[in-house]
């Protein structure tokens, strides 16, 4: 073991042995280094937290420093998503005049928690503001808003698991079905064939953008020397078709065409990448 | 600017229509009753050329001259046209000239009649749209853009304002201004006004853009600004200097400069409160006044009404005595709070004006000796406060100033369920303010009523009465124009509301709430129109209509006013990824579990049921179970030579692989229930030996007296592990 050991040759790695192992001056300061990143961890595992970047964001918004408050919301909200953090990133955004940015941060909101009335108001105000109409929703995409989006796979899941297991349970365990198994067995089905059309709401919602920059081209062809047959206003929502290279292929309420990558934001970010 | 009678073909021309209206008495009429209408000049040209736009004077002669009058004035048209040749080319000649139309009666076309089908060939009719558009002259952008620059006035006081205007033949669009320029330290400098027009050349029209800069002296001496460069369509233009001179006391013959002057009733205001802004140009000492083109207000943060401008020509007081003024009146309406600065300015037109113009006294007006300047007023400032939130009232819709309401009107009092009843309800404005942009109060939610917001918004807006009005004077000081108390008649709008009623119990209209903002008494005021007694009855079709009541209650709830929240205190709802779970590669995975889960559960069920209907597979796997057991400890045995315990180890392994086929409990079995179940030959052969053997040594060391020679049993291993193979093959 031990010439095999000399063989890696350890002194390259900042050790090396003579009796035992002797720490190289390398060595020395890599692990004090790694001492130093080890003792310090908390503190850095706690400044850059989703909370304490909250914290700076709203300190700066207080502040009027709108751009830094919106960068560090921006931050909270990569770490964790949460639904007051993208509210608060929203209004720092609309408060920089990002009317793009700001609707989109509000849908994502509304996407975590359609309980917020204060998300609901800012986007009605946004768009008042703005001349903006809101996404043209079905009636599943309508009811799919009703519990957050997150909701509706776990409600289907475990109201059909709770069918089938009341179904099956009893007989395992040799006992008699009784009326309340039947009833509880029922009222999961009825739960899962209802939550079904807000799961493929939610399904088609997630292929909702806005649109994030002001007179965007909206492009007949993927090409940067397309001709723009309209331009379209920041927030101005988009359902993904599909994607080429740098251009997406949406379609708005009144027509189709490409934009850039860049330009359209989704509610539902991986599921944009996804989809192209 | 030179007065008209200093040009000879004005002359000329004045003695040809003062003849012309001597000779036509009544059949000369004006343009329309009531209108100004200028002195004017003849020209052929005018005749071939008539343009309108908002340059243009809409103001114009229509003379309807017979034979025997044409006759007379043709020798005179001639003669203005032949002065009109000789007429050397300058501004006033570029000038457009009102329109003369020559018809002929009824009964007599006259000669103008005549000559006009002579000249004119038969042509297929013109699209008078098409007429039109080709009627206008068009506008020519000159290749060499020309700048001129003059002090106005040219000579002034130390401390006293003169105009610094720069005027292009450009678009205004065109040129870069700069935002400042080179100038002697001892003129005060700040921008003024800017504007463009389109001015009339004998074939088009070119435009003129004039940027004014305000300029104090502050001390005695000629200052000159020095020429600089201005760029116009991206081409550098030359803007040649020009000289101001301060003295103690400017020359008689230095005129002062033309002004305008803006007059506003009061400058505190409340944010929408409409006020009544008045330009006033004033005339010459000689009487000679002109109009404005392009009159307008200018600052930030106010709306001007230019759907309520009127215009006139009136006797104001000027240095202590009466001169004819142009006044130009709209609406100014502040949307900001704070202070505003809003200041006038219009170019001088001579007689051009672009709408109706009233005329009260005598005036004249130059037709082609003036010249176009921009001119400007001082600027006043605004102090524009925030409606106040308490205290106001239902009903209340901007309307800003002192209302009365009149008694409402019902076409009818009796009526039936379902039929409609107009409401006509007037509203008379009796304050100082003009009636602008007053919007009905909003219809209530009654109970037996269903009531439409008012679809006919017939304001009337009479002349308001002299009132005092504010002027700025140079020295920026309010001066009272007019001792005038305000009061009396300032407009009136009438409202009408449809009201239909849903039940045969209603007894009175709804009351329809209204209220107003008293700037005086700075509260609001109810103003709520009251309800009207009314009897209604049973309709011809009966119908519920509290459906159409509730629907309509639940459609028109008031909106809350949508205003941007807060930031919020919390992170509020927190989730691992904005995607949903079912677009997640885990979830389905975490969704198998459950099923796998339950799917082992059933096949364990199904498994228990199977063993409890064939007990024999239990037993055969018990068996299995203790044969390999007991072989261990046989293997432990033999390896240790312990004799004893080999012996009951391999009959052990024997009972315990018979005794499922009987069944059995394998401490019964003997040594004779474990041959049969040995093959045949095995039986009676070595298999059957080494049984017999086992069963014998442990009988024997169990029941015997004697110990057994048991030395010799590992010597019959292999034998019996034939045998006990045999036997586990047959579980």
């Amino acid at each position: 073991m031990k010439p095999a050991l000399l063989q890696l040759r350890t002194s390259d790695f900042g050790l090396r042995t003579s009796f035992g192992l002797r720490p190289s001056g390398f060595g020395i300061a890599t692990s004090l280094l790694l001492l130093m990143a080890l003792c310090a961890s908390p503190i850095l595992v706690s400044a850059i937290s989703p909370e304490a970047l909250f914290q700076s964001g709203a300190t700066a918004y207080r502040a009027s420093d709108y751009s830094r408050a919106a960068e560090a919301f921006r931050q909270s909200v990569v770490l964790q998503p949460a639904s007051g953090a993208l509210q608060d990133l929203g209004n720092a955004e609309w408060r920089c005049q990002h009317t793009g940015a700001a609707i989109l941060a509000w849908e994502q909101a509304r996407w975590l928690d359609p309980f917020n009335p204060s998300v609901r108001r800012n986007l009605g105000f946004a768009r008042k503001t703005a001349q903006l109409e809101a996404p043209d929703l079905t009636w599943y995409e309508v009811v799919s808003t009703w519990l957050p989006a997150n909701w509706w796979a776990w409600v289907a899941g475990i109201s059909l698991w709770l069918a089938v297991g009341m179904g099956i349970l009893p007989g395992v365990l040799r006992q008699r079905k009784a009326t309340w198994h039947q009833a509880v067995a029922a009222l999961g089905l009825m739960v899962f064939l209802l939550s079904l059309p807000a799961h493929l709401g939610v399904q088609t919602r997630s292929q909702i953008g806005f649109v994030l920059q002001k007179d965007t081209p909206l492009r007949l062809t993927p090409t940067l020397e397309a001709q723009a047959m309209t331009r379209l206003a920041a927030g101005e929502p988009g359902r993904w078709v599909r994607a080429r290279g740098n251009y997406v292929l949406i379609r708005t309420s009144r027509t189709l065409g490409w934009v850039e990558r860049d330009q359209f934001g989704m509610a539902c970010p991986r599921a944009g990448k996804k989809a192209g | 600017m030179c007065p008209p009678h200093d040009n000879g073909m004005n002359r000329g021309l004045s003695r040809g229509i003062g003849a012309a209206r001597h000779s036509l008495g009544s059949r000369f009429k004006s343009g329309s009753a009531g209108l100004f209408t200028p002195a004017c000049s003849l020209s052929p040209r005018n005749i071939q050329h008539p343009t309108s736009n908002i340059q243009h004077p809409i103001t114009y002669i229509r003379a309807v001259i017979g034979r025997r009058a044409l006759s007379r004035i043709l020798p005179l048209l001639l003669a203005a046209s032949y002065s009109l040749s000789a007429q050397p080319s300058g501004p006033a000649a570029s000038q457009p000239q009102p329109r003369i139309v020559l018809r002929g009666t009824a009964n007599d076309p006259g000669t103008g009649g005549v000559l006009q089908q002579q000249q004119m060939p038969a042509q297929p009719p013109r699209d008078p749209f098409m007429s039109l558009m080709m009627s206008q002259p068009k506008i020519e952008i000159p290749a060499v853009t020309r700048a001129t620059a003059a002090f106005d006035p040219p000579v002034v006081r130390p401390g006293e304002q003169s105009l610094l205007r720069v005027v292009f033949n450009a678009l205004e669009q065109s040129i870069e201004w700069p935002t400042n320029f080179t100038a002697p330290h001892q003129l005060e400098m700040r921008p003024g006004a800017h504007g463009q027009l389109l001015q009339m050349t004998p074939t088009s029209m070119e435009p003129l853009t004039a940027f004014n800069c305000r300029v104090r002296a502050t001390s005695l001496g000629s200052f000159t600004v020095p020429e600089f460069v201005v760029k116009v369509d991206g081409k550098r233009v030359t803007v040649p200097s020009a000289r101001l001179d301060v003295v103690t006391a400017p020359p008689a013959s230095v005129l002062p400069a033309e002004r305008v002057t803006l007059e506003l009733p009061v400058t505190n205001l409340f944010v929408g409160q409409p006020v009544t802004a008045r330009i006033l140009l004033p005339g010459s000492p000689a009487g000679m006044v002109q109009g404005l083109g392009q009159p307008q207000l200018s600052g930030q943060g106010i709306l001007v009404d230019l759907g309520g401008v009127r215009q006139r020509f009136e006797m104001a007081p000027r240095g202590g005595a009466m001169a004819a003024t142009f006044i130009y009146e709209t609406t100014l309406t502040p949307v900001l709070t704070g202070k505003l600065t809003v200041f006038a300015q219009g170019f001088t037109m001579g007689s051009r004006f672009s709408g109706p113009v009233g005329v009260t006294g005598p005036a004249t007006t130059p037709v082609n000796l003036f010249r176009y300047a921009l001119l400007e007023s001082e600027p006043v400032e605004l102090d524009v406060r925030p409606l106040p939130r308490e205290g106001q009232l239902p009903g209340f819709a901007g309307a800003i100033g002192s209302f009365s309401i009149g008694p409402p009107k019902l076409a009818t009092n009796v009526l039936r369920v379902g039929d409609p009843l107009k409401l006509t309800v007037t509203i008379t404005n009796r304050g100082e303010g003009p009636l602008a942009r007053l919007v009905a109060p909003t219809p209530p939610q009654a109970q037996d009523w269903q009531v439409f917001a008012a679809t006919d918004f017939a304001p009337t807006q009479p002349v308001a009465q002299p009132q005092p009005f504010i002027r700025f004077g140079p020295d920026g000081k309010p001066v009272l124009t007019s001792a005038a108390q305000p009061g009396g008649l300032q407009g009136i709008v009438t409202f009408h509301y449809t009201l239909i009623p849903l039940t045969e119990t209603a007894r009175a209209t709804p009351p329809i709430p209204f209220s107003y903002f008293d700037p005086k008494a700075g509260a609001y005021v109810d103003l709520t129109i009251p309800s009207v007694p009314v009897t209604v009855r049973p309709g011809a079709a009966p119908g519920d209509l509290s459906s159409l009541l509730q629907a309509g209650s639940a459609g028109d709830e008031p909106e809350k006013e949508l205003v941007l929240s807060d930031l919020t205190v919390s992170r509020g709802r927190t989730a691992s990824s904005l995607v949903p779970p079912q677009q997640q590669s885990w979830f389905p995975l975490v969704q198998l579990a459950p099923a796998v889960a339950f799917f082992g559960l059933w096949s364990w069920d199904r498994r228990r049921r199977h063993l409890e209907a064939h007990p024999d597979i239990v037993l055969r796997r018990r068996a299995r179970h203790a044969l390999r057991r007991q072989r261990r400890v046989l293997h432990r045995a033999a390896q240790e030579a312990d004799a004893p315990r080999f012996a009951t180890a391999a009959v052990n392994a024997m009972r315990v692989a018979c005794a499922p086929h009987y069944p059995a409990e394998p401490r019964a079995l003997v040594g004779g229930d474990v041959l049969p179940l040995l093959p045949e030959n095995e039986r009676s052969g070595r298999g059957g030996e080494v049984v017999r053997r086992f069963f014998a040594v442990t009988d024997a060391a169990r029941f015997g007296t004697t110990a057994p020679a048991i030395t010799d049993l590992f010597a019959l291993k292999p034998d019996l592990e034939r045998v006990l193979q045999e036997l586990e093959q047959k579980l």
